[in-house]
């Protein structure tokens, strides 16, 4: 096997990267074409994209949240910031809400232990959070989105 | 007469808005010149400002994007000025982050006027086996976790013979609550990258890859440009070739910080690992054979081959030499990043760098999920791999969170499981099933239904996992439940033996009450209680109370608490 | 390829370099269990039930995957590497989803492979259902229509309406086509002969079992005729006697049983003889004094077991008895109140202390008692009987229920001063029965015989089974102890222990915790109410003691059968887990908490695979990748989520030439053929 080639196959987590940057998720057809420009079997991609949890196979919302629950975020509460917005958007860690607006995820740690408790939405961190900060981001998004529609 | 202006845009500043200070600051300055740094590791004071004038430099901390604050600032006013306490300059020894925060990340031109990549040059003179001993002098242990001796790592792989051998960055930072390498290689791309291409030397290594967390958008975007610079300068070429250096994202598998699934995910596979013997230095990348050090790990390299092996190991102890850094978090004054020698006290460390309250701290949680609990009697432990192994913790890859008396360890221990629970890949049935058993049991302990058995079980389980798991994350997954049975056991069996949570975090074993002779009844908490479970007259209704808090955090008086479920009712004072 | 030198278990062995652990030790003959290892495709290293430990350092490695080093010192049996597969065993299990055998077998006191019985009354083998049946079941035409039907409470397919298939009626169709002209393979007799004392369902089965293995016996019986409580307790109407003569004509033909009518322990026979005249003796004497009312007068009323005797000696024929009370609420009070109805026009009661709710009887026999008139007097105590001018008045009282009792139901109290009168032609106590065990032998507090557990031996070479050792109980519980004593007495005469092998079942639980979700159908159950039993008419039930129900037709049981949806483990006789857990003592329920993923592919016309069996072996995706060279299977997730499916959870495709090699590869039933093989 040639350098080269070997490269090429191990190309596919990286393929699927920009797929997911582009679309926002993986969906089945994605799948489908990528096994196919790999030449790889269709259950064995899936199975890549099933194991690493950055790969979504669902939509998301417009504004993705994610709630930090890093060791330091969690030890300073990042449980109730998940409950809060639970409680605020109506939805559960790992779903979208009906609208698509807002989407929900719990994640590891987003290396900014400093700021505990911290969520990002759509990459963007906020730090230091308490109750009434963490809704009023929240309610700010909001009329960022009714002003603009 | 001001230089230049630099702006701390590491991760951790842009969290705390330094994006929007850089913003206004590039409009205010007018021809003064203002620069994106990398991170000092002081992030509690972050953003960070430095000015630098012909008279010195200033730094100014928690800098907000306002123009009145900013104007003051470009005239070089005495206001928020940085001043790290004393106790932490004194017990620091920044090594390998001695340019962190004070070079632009992404200038090579910088980072050379600092004696960057005089290690190289100095390496592509000497012979491999040269390098590899120096190395070894420098008695350097991995920092990913484990602390198997680097150099004789590049031993094994330099005497490979074979047309192709890969050296790897394990840039996959994955433990909560972890920064370090995210930080250098934000911060010090250039010197991440010497390391790496002075392994290619003393390895031979010719393919040569960083393995990064996805997670970590900005250390890729400045590896990618530095590496650019290199390949353009030629610093790349070994031996009259070039050197290839591909930086890989992960997807976000906390087990790819184990060598083999490290490997199998760099092959686009599932990052699932695999039995050793073979290991990657005999059958690695694509069965080539591979050598895997940490970000930290190759950091250290260009100061030992500049300055010697010998000179690296005068600092640290016999068997851990150099420094070490830790990302110092949970609850104490100055969290951050720190560089500290090896054989430091846990409690130098935690209250004289992080300046932690003594009376308020019950333990220090070492080493991520990996790790474990070390209660603060120990804290006149020094920091070295084997000390910190014979206490049940490990070194790890240096998260450090600091755990203050009104933690519960039972929910501690249960959060790391959670986390090892959801990451195992599901291969050994120990890790896959075991893992999940012991969350389960912990969820019942906390839940207020556990038992004695339970608590026994718990460390029957734990040692069995750890004996029937292939790799480190299963191995070493049930060590914080073990650290703390063995530190905390009061706690466990005050859950299981009296329903008693004396943190008050185990929300099944708390009622919360409002203390009516403090309360004003201003109205705050039956409007924000998202369940509607207070009563016009301040009663909670706590069979429909979710113990969200929310009453807790609105309350003007102070007025509300978490008291033991069916206990002795007490607020406030 | 040089040599090196090792022990396993401390057995010094020479080796070649490069060779794995497991495989030398398989060379050498030493076993060690193994269940994601495949000779023809590459390590998997994921069960570690292979997991052994190096002696000098301490260190466990999975010896499938281990390369021997040469001086190792291989631990593969000591109790702590025993003690990790266990736990190995342990967690698979508490992972594991299914029912590895199906419910109805396992709730039958006889355990007969009660599905494949199903299966070959549904396919139209009746004769092969009867060969079946009769492994664990001597006595399938009493049985199929006296039997409570323990199978059919706990069916699956209750799930899916609420009522389980007809289980008994295939049994007692079997049997009426082809009983007589079925006989069973028996060993050549080995002059050993055994003595049994009652010709009744016990006895007369342990002589079966004992029969099957070459063993000879001769029964004794007291009464005139054979059968036990089958032919002096059960009344005609249920069980017809024309029938258990059939029925008890097979025993004699086997060859080797002898019967021996009038021959009453104590007096016609003595223990200490046939002690020494034969090489076992069997106490099967049953459950047959009648307990009283322990009230004032009770003496004035008639045992309800004794009754039934005395119309069964006469032929089922009696005195018209009048307007009746039967006090009691059990099977025996249900027999003596529809007997009654039988006898007289006037009106017949039954009375108990709870309600409808607690009473011990088969539900369809109170309801079978109702359509022929009885009337039942619930929450009512007899507290005495007296005569009053030729007729008998019960003082009684009302009851309500209080707090449960140790048997979990709730205890009836009584209502103060609410003390009232009944009168009767005939009173029947049918409150219970007690064992009485012949004298010398040694018994528990009930007064029944106290017998060893694992062999029924009561001591020296005198055993004892059925309702003597159990109490009261039914015909298939007596056979079933017929059959663990004549195991025990096999071993006795070997002169060996005898020890029940370990079984392991897997079970989802009771089908009352389920919904059809939780389920796998193997095919689409088809929807189906269950054949509806067909009896004589009313006014013939009122008038006669002629059979109440009658057998289901061939047509009939194939359409029953079809409920059946086949529940128990497509593997259960082929499953590594099932085997290893049973050596290595795993239990299923020692860790409970979540199953793994439930999911289930039955979409191909033949192959099901079944993700709550799946180990995570990953000896299936690797056959098909690797042997096959297709690639039609592969892991998802990840973590205690993981799974193996298809792509996108279709069907196996075209392209898939079920060639079954992933199947015969699998350790467990993940992935098999949905037509099971019969053994």
């Amino acid at each position: 096997m040639s350098k080269d080639m070997v490269l090429e196959k191990s190309n596919l987590i990286k393929v699927l990267q920009s797929e997911q940057k582009k679309e926002g998720y993986i969906s089945d057809a994605a799948i489908e074409r990528i096994a196919k420009e790999f030449d790889l079997p269709v259950v064995e991609v899936e199975g890549v994209v099933s194991f690493y949890t950055q790969f979504k196979r669902v939509p998301p919302g417009k504004y993705q949240i994610m709630v930090c629950d890093g060791t330091a975020c969690h030890i300073i509460g990042s449980t109730l910031i998940l409950n809060w917005l639970t409680d605020e958007l109506g939805i559960k860690d790992g779903e979208t809400d009906e609208e698509g607006l807002f989407s929900l995820e719990s994640v590891a740690c987003l290396g900014c232990c400093s700021l505990a408790p911290v969520i990002s939405i759509n990459g963007k961190v906020y730090g230091k959070l308490d109750r009434k900060k963490l809704l009023k981001i929240v309610a700010d998004y909001r009329k960022k989105e009714a002003a603009g529609s | 007469m001001i230089k230049r202006i630099k702006v701390g845009m590491a991760s951790c500043g842009i969290a705390a808005g330094a994006g929007e200070v850089l913003e206004l600051l590039q409009e205010m300055a007018g021809d003064n010149k203002v620069v994106e740094v990398g991170c000092i590791g002081h992030c509690y004071a972050e953003p960070l400002v430095e000015v630098e004038t012909d008279s010195g430099s200033y730094i100014y901390e928690n800098v907000q994007a306002k123009e009145k604050d900013l104007q003051k600032l470009l005239e070089v006013e005495d206001f928020s000025r940085f001043q790290p306490h004393p106790p932490r300059v004194e017990k620091e020894r920044e090594l390998i982050t001695s340019l962190a925060g004070k070079i632009v990340p992404t200038s090579l031109e910088e980072y050379r006027a600092h004696q960057g990549y005089d290690g190289l040059e100095r390496a592509k003179e000497m012979e491999p086996e040269e390098i590899v001993e120096e190395v070894k002098k420098s008695k350097l242990r991995g920092r990913g976790g484990g602390g198997f001796p680097a150099g004789l790592k590049w031993s094994f792989l330099l005497a490979k013979e074979s047309e192709n051998k890969v050296l790897i960055c394990n840039a996959d930072e994955g433990d909560p609550g972890a920064f370090m390498d995210r930080t250098l290689m934000e911060s010090l791309p250039h010197q991440v990258l010497e390391g790496m291409l002075i392994g290619a030397k003393a390895t031979g290594a010719r393919q040569l890859f960083i393995y990064c967390r996805a997670e970590y958008p900005l250390a890729v975007k400045n590896l990618n440009i530095a590496i650019e610079q290199i390949e353009k300068e030629g610093l790349n070429i070994i031996d009259g070739e070039p050197v290839e250096v591909k930086v890989k994202e992960g997807a976000g598998a906390f087990v790819c910080g184990e060598e083999t699934a490290l490997i199998h995910s760099l092959e686009g596979k599932r990052g699932t690992p695999r039995f050793r013997p073979p290991y990657p230095t005999d059958y690695g990348f694509h069965g080539y054979p591979s050598a895997i050090n940490n970000v930290e790990s190759f950091a250290n390299i260009p100061l030992i081959v500049r300055d010697g092996g010998e000179k690296f190991a005068e600092t640290g102890t016999e068997n851990s030499t150099g420094t070490k850094l830790f990302a110092l978090a949970g609850d104490l004054k100055y969290s951050g990043l720190v560089e500290v020698p090896m054989g430091i006290s846990i409690g130098e460390v935690v209250y004289d760098i992080g300046g932690a309250d003594p009376g308020s701290v019950k333990a220090v949680q070492i080493g991520g999920p990996s790790g474990g609990c070390i209660p603060a009697e120990h804290f006149d432990t020094p920091i070295d791999y084997d000390s910190l192994t014979s206490l049940g913790a490990i070194m790890g890859s240096g998260g450090l969170i600091v755990i203050g008396n009104n933690r519960c360890m039972v929910e501690t221990a249960r959060y790391f499981l959670e986390f090892t629970t959801r990451e195992s890949c599901g291969k050994c049935t120990f890790c896959r099933i075991g893992t999940k058993r012991m969350l389960e049991t912990l969820e019942r302990i906390t839940g207020g239904v556990g038992s004695p058995e339970d608590v026994e079980l718990l460390g029957d389980l734990g040692q069995k996992i750890i004996h029937g798991s292939l790799c480190g994350l299963g191995q070493t997954a049930p060590n914080p439940v073990l650290s703390t049975l063995k530190y905390f056991n009061n706690e466990y069996l005050a859950h299981v033996e009296e329903g008693y949570c004396a943190a008050m975090e185990c929300k099944a074993l708390v009622d919360v009450f409002i203390d009516r002779d403090t309360c004003i009844e201003c109205g705050q908490c039956i409007k924000n209680c998202p369940v509607d479970c207070i009563s016009e007259d301040y009663v909670i209704d706590n069979e429909v109370c979710t113990r969200c808090n929310s009453c807790i955090e609105v309350c003007p008086v102070d007025a509300i608490a978490r008291v033991a479920k069916g206990g002795e009712v007490s607020v406030g004072n | 390829m040089s040599e090196i030198k090792l022990t396993i278990d401390g057995k010094e062995i020479a080796a070649s370099e490069g060779k794995t652990i497991l495989e030398i030790a398989k060379e050498n003959g030493i076993e060690i269990p193994t269940m994601c290892h495949e000779d023809r495709i590459s390590q998997n290293t994921s069960c570690f039930v292979c997991i052994v430990r190096e002696g000098k350092n301490g260190n466990w490695m999975p010896s499938c995957s281990a390369v021997a080093q040469d001086g190792m010192e291989i631990d593969s049996s000591s109790d702590v590497v025993r003690e990790m597969r266990r736990t190995a065993l342990d967690l698979l299990l508490s992972e594991h989803s299914g029912d590895c055998e199906a419910p109805c077998t396992i709730s039958c006191p006889a355990h007969a492979r009660v599905e494949e019985y199903v299966r070959a009354g549904r396919d139209g083998d009746l004769r092969k259902a009867l060969e079946i049946a009769k492994e664990r079941i001597p006595l399938p035409m009493s049985i199929g229509r006296v039997c409570p039907r323990f199978c059919e409470k706990d069916c699956r397919r209750n799930v899916l309406d609420n009522e389980g298939v007809a289980i008994n009626d295939f049994k007692r169709l079997s049997a009426d086509l082809y009983y007589e002209d079925y006989m069973e393979e028996r060993k050549d007799l080995t002059g050993q002969k055994v003595a049994i004392i009652g010709s009744g369902p016990a006895g007369l089965a342990t002589a079966y079992f004992l029969r099957l293995e070459g063993i000879a016996s001769d029964i004794f019986e007291k009464l005139p005729e054979t059968g036990g409580m089958l032919r002096y307790g059960i009344p005609e109407y249920r069980l017809p006697k024309n029938i258990l003569d059939k029925e008890l004509a097979h025993f004699k033909k086997m060859g080797g049983i002898e019967i021996f009518c009038n021959k009453e322990l104590g007096k016609d026979i003595q223990i200490n003889e046939l002690k020494k005249d034969y090489d076992a003796v069997v106490i099967a004497v049953g459950s047959w004094k009648a307990s009283g009312m322990r009230t004032e007068g009770e003496e004035l009323a008639r045992g309800g077991i004794d009754w039934l005797e005395e119309l069964a000696r006469n032929g089922w024929q009696g005195d018209d008895p009048g307007e009746t009370i039967v006090v009691g609420g059990g099977n025996t009070a249900m027999d003596c109140v529809r007997s009654a109805l039988r006898l007289t026009d006037k009106p017949v009661h039954c009375m108990y202390r709870r309600t409808e709710k607690e009473m011990p009887a088969e539900q369809i026999e109170i309801d079978e008692a109702r359509e022929e008139g009885a009337r039942f007097n619930f929450l009512t105590q007899p507290i005495k009987l007296r005569k009053e001018n030729g007729k008998l008045v019960l003082e009684c009282l009302q009851m309500e229920l209080g707090e449960p009792d140790a048997s979990g139901r709730r205890r009836p109290v009584p209502i103060e001063g609410s003390e009232f009168e009944v009168a009767a032609d005939t009173v029947i106590a049918a409150i219970g029965q007690k064992t009485i065990a012949p004298e010398d032998l040694p018994t528990n507090k009930w007064g029944d015989v106290d017998v060893e557990e694992a062999d029924c031996r009561a001591e020296d070479n005198v055993f004892a089974a059925g309702d003597c050792v159990s109490g009261p109980a039914t015909v298939v519980e007596a056979v079933a102890g017929g059959r663990r004593t004549a195991l025990g007495i096999l071993a006795f005469l070997k002169g060996e222990k005898c020890e029940l092998p370990r079984q392991v079942n897997v079970s989802r639980g009771h089908w009352q915790s389920l919904s059809e979700d939780d389920l796998v159908y193997l095919f689409d159950p088809e929807e189906k109410a269950r054949v509806p039993q067909r009896l004589i008419p009313l006014e013939e039930r009122l008038a006669t003691f002629k059979e109440v129900s009658h057998t289901f037709t061939e047509e009939e049981i194939g359409e029953e059968g079809k409920r059946c949806i086949e529940c128990s483990c497509t593997a259960k006789n082929d499953c590594s887990l099932k085997d290893f857990s049973e050596t290595y003592g795993a239990d299923p329920e020692k860790f409970g908490g979540e199953k793994g993923i439930k999911t289930y592919n039955s979409r191909h016309p033949h192959i099901i695979l079944d993700n709550g069996k799946c180990i995570k072996c990953g000896i299936c995706v690797k056959v098909c990748s690797e042997v096959v060279n297709e690639y039609l299977l592969g892991f998802k997730n990840r973590g205690f989520k993981t799974k193996v499916e298809t792509a996108f959870n279709t069907t196996l495709p075209e392209f898939c030439t079920e060639c079954g090699e992933c199947i015969e590869a699998c350790p467990v039933g993940a992935l098999d053929w949905k037509k099971k093989k019969d053994e």
